[in-house]
């Protein structure tokens, strides 16, 4: 088993001394980041540090090296920012802390993206993300897209204020099967329910599943609404969201 | 003439006169049960004749609305700023007006640049202030006895307005300097705001700056705000009350020290843990759940929800935010219920409230 001591990046090592908490993601952690490189353990330091210009200095670098875009992707950057979600749930940083973080992850994926298109790695899915019609908080939507791209997903931003179909839209434009939907206003939470509802009328109910999320959402009503599943938080959307897209695989 | 003067009990403060002593933490007849943000619902639409977005821009239907947090409710307050973009719609930021059934927001921002920023000379005669200016007025002059709140958005908020949230959030790391220059520049057209309001005729006025725990630490607070807000208590010219929504615990005691006469909490600050931290030093209101107890709530629920944050000390009962515009009247009636039924059974002379003491360590062994 793998050893906190086996990561060699200093400051890798000390965040998840210092921040993890849980057993197993201590664990998860130690194991991917000893098996990942030096150069990749910096990548990573670097984005939980959100420090934008050196992400994109040492993409470009590990990049020019011959290392895989995917390689720098899931043991660099996704592996990063799993660690910032983490300290965000906790509360050891927040909002801006995080939007730093996805400023420098974006900077390292504006060099993998194009790599990864070129040579048809597919991502795990495609998410259609949008904060529901009347609605206009996005900070929460848009740190679920952050962690969902983290995560290896392809995520489509609606952006706010996002009606039952524009929902229908995207989903048949983009070929996608799952759905994310925002809303931090009890006033428009029922528009969940009319959007589920108008894709029944459309008939593309079954092919999709849909997550919803947001402060005053809770599990219970992510049911009454006919969702799929409901996500506490962006780590937990990013969890369901692989959750959903293997059942839509089988 | 001996009638006039008969001797004082039960409820025989005004609801004003009561307001302010409570929000300065002194003795009342009844604690008062208020709006300090707004409890506007569809059925007060109905009931006054006058329905968003209209209201947001005319100043009777702005009066008549907000009053029947006093006239349907039996509130101590009335509140006409039902929305958050007073200021940042005069300040040229773009706004969407909302529905019936939905609160306005700004759909675009406009500011790139501190130093690009000015405020209009015609700030306060745009239409929001117009209306808002206008409905203070008018309701000064048919309740001259019910305590006016104002509501002002201070530079930190109508900096999300303007510059958009998650441009000012990453700001306050990538460029600290900045974003102070922004409050700096901000701070008078939210200071002129308090000032109109007060002149109008509010009795106090809530201040909201929106550093919360789901959004910033409370380093953040203290490195862009605390100061400031040491400056705004000073100069505002009359009651401050401050409101930051969500779980603010772990600021509160930056947010005493900062001199504001009241804060206004949330639900998810248990008002035992705030009195404690504050110790005196400011009033304390709120902090009745919107989702839960009020929206999605009965009346006994929020009857009891009331009781609690009574029976904690606190200096007034009031929802902790905006309330959902379907909550029901009837459920919200259990705010001014509670408060009376509290106070009738804390009234040991007659004549004024006398909260219990707090349990004291042993009586609190025995309970857990
Ligand atoms: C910031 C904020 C604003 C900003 C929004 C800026 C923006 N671009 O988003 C501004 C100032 C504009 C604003 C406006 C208003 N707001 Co506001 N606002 C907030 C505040 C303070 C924080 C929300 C936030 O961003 N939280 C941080 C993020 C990270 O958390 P989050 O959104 O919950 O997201 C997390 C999870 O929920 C989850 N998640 C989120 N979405 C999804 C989706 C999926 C699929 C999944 C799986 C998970 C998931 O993951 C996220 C990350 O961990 C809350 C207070 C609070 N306690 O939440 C009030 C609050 C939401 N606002 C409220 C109100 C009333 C309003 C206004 C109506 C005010 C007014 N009177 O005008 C307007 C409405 C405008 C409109 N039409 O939408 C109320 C809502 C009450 C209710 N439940 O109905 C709140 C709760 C405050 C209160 N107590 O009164 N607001």
């Amino acid at each position: 088993m793998a050893q906190l001591s086996d990561i060699v990046n200093e400051t890798v090592r000390a965040e998840i001394e210092e921040f993890l908490d849980r057993p197993e993601e201590i664990e998860r952690n130690i194991e991917l980041f000893s098996r990942a490189s030096p150069a990749m353990q910096d990548i990573a330091a670097a984005l939980i540090e959100g420090d934008n210009i050196t992400v994109d200095r040492l993409t470009v670098q590990a990049l020019a090296d011959g290392v895989e875009a995917i390689e720098i992707m899931d043991d660099g950057l996704i592996a990063g920012m799993g660690i910032v979600g983490i300290k965000f749930r906790e509360g050891f940083v927040f909002v801006p802390e995080v939007l730093v973080s996805a400023r420098a992850m974006k900077a390292g994926m504006a060099h993998i993206e194009p790599i990864l298109a070129a040579s048809g790695v597919e991502p795990i899915g495609t998410v259609i993300m949008g904060t529901v019609q009347g609605d206009l908080h996005d900070i929460g939507k848009n740190l679920c897209i952050m962690m969902l791209r983290g995560g290896g997903f392809t995520a489509i931003d609606l952006g706010v204020n996002t009606s039952p179909d524009e929902f229908l839209e995207a989903v048949r434009e983009n070929d996608a099967h799952l759905i994310g939907m925002s809303a931090l206003l009890t006033t428009t939470m029922p528009n969940m329910a009319r959007t589920v509802e108008h894709f029944k009328d459309a008939g593309l109910r079954d092919q999709v599943r849909f997550m919803v999320g947001g402060a005053p959402v809770t599990p219970e009503f992510g049911e009454e609404v006919g969702a799929d599943g409901y996500g506490k938080d962006a780590l937990a959307c990013v969890e369901l969201a692989k959750k959903l897209a293997a059942e839509l695989r089988t | 003439m001996g009638e006039q003067f008969k001797r004082l009990s039960g409820e025989w403060m005004t609801p004003r006169r009561r307001f302010l002593s409570a929000l300065y933490g002194g003795r009342v007849d009844k604690v008062p049960a208020m709006t300090l943000s707004s409890v506007i619902t569809l059925e007060a639409m109905e009931i006054a004749d006058a329905y968003f977005p209209e209201a947001h821009l005319d100043a009777e239907q702005m009066a008549r609305l907000a009053a029947t947090a006093h006239e349907d409710l039996g509130l101590d307050t009335v509140m006409p700023v039902f929305h958050s973009q007073l200021e940042a719609d005069a300040l040229d930021a773009a706004t969407w007006w909302g529905t019936v059934d939905n609160w306005p927001a700004t759909s675009a921002h406009v500011l790139h640049d501190p130093e690009d920023f000015s405020i209009p000379s015609d700030y306060l005669k745009r239409p929001s202030f117009e209306a808002v200016l206008g409905a203070i007025r008018l309701l000064r002059k048919r309740y001259p006895e019910v305590a006016i709140v104002g509501k002002v958005y201070g530079p930190w908020s109508v900096g999300f307005h303007l510059v958009g949230i998650e441009n000012f959030l990453m700001g306050t790391i990538t460029e600290p300097d900045a974003i102070r220059r922004y409050l700096e520049v901000l701070l008078p057209a939210s200071m002129m705001s308090a000032h109109a309001q007060f002149e109008a005729g509010a009795d106090a006025v809530m201040w909201a700056d929106h550093a919360n725990r789901e959004l910033v630490s409370p380093q953040t607070y203290r490195d862009f705000l605390l100061e400031m807000h040491q400056q705004v208590t000073e100069e505002m010219g009359g009651p401050s009350i401050l409101h930051c929504c969500g779980e603010t615990t772990d600021r509160i005691d930056y947010f005493a020290e900062a001199g504001w006469d009241c804060f206004h909490f949330e639900s998810q600050v248990d008002p035992h843990v705030a009195k404690e931290i504050t110790g005196g030093r400011m009033s304390l209101m709120g902090n009745i759940n919107n989702p839960t107890t009020l929206f999605s709530g009965t009346y006994d629920d929020c009857y009891q929800a009331c009781m609690n944050v009574l029976e904690a000390g606190v200096d007034g009962v009031a929802p902790e935010g905006s309330v959902p515009l379907g909550t029901k009247m009837e459920v919200l009636q259990a705010l001014a219920d509670s408060a009376r039924d509290y106070s009738n059974a804390h009234r040991p002379d007659g004549r004024l409230v006398v909260h219990d003491p707090p349990p004291s360590p042993s009586d609190e062994n025995g309970e857990a």
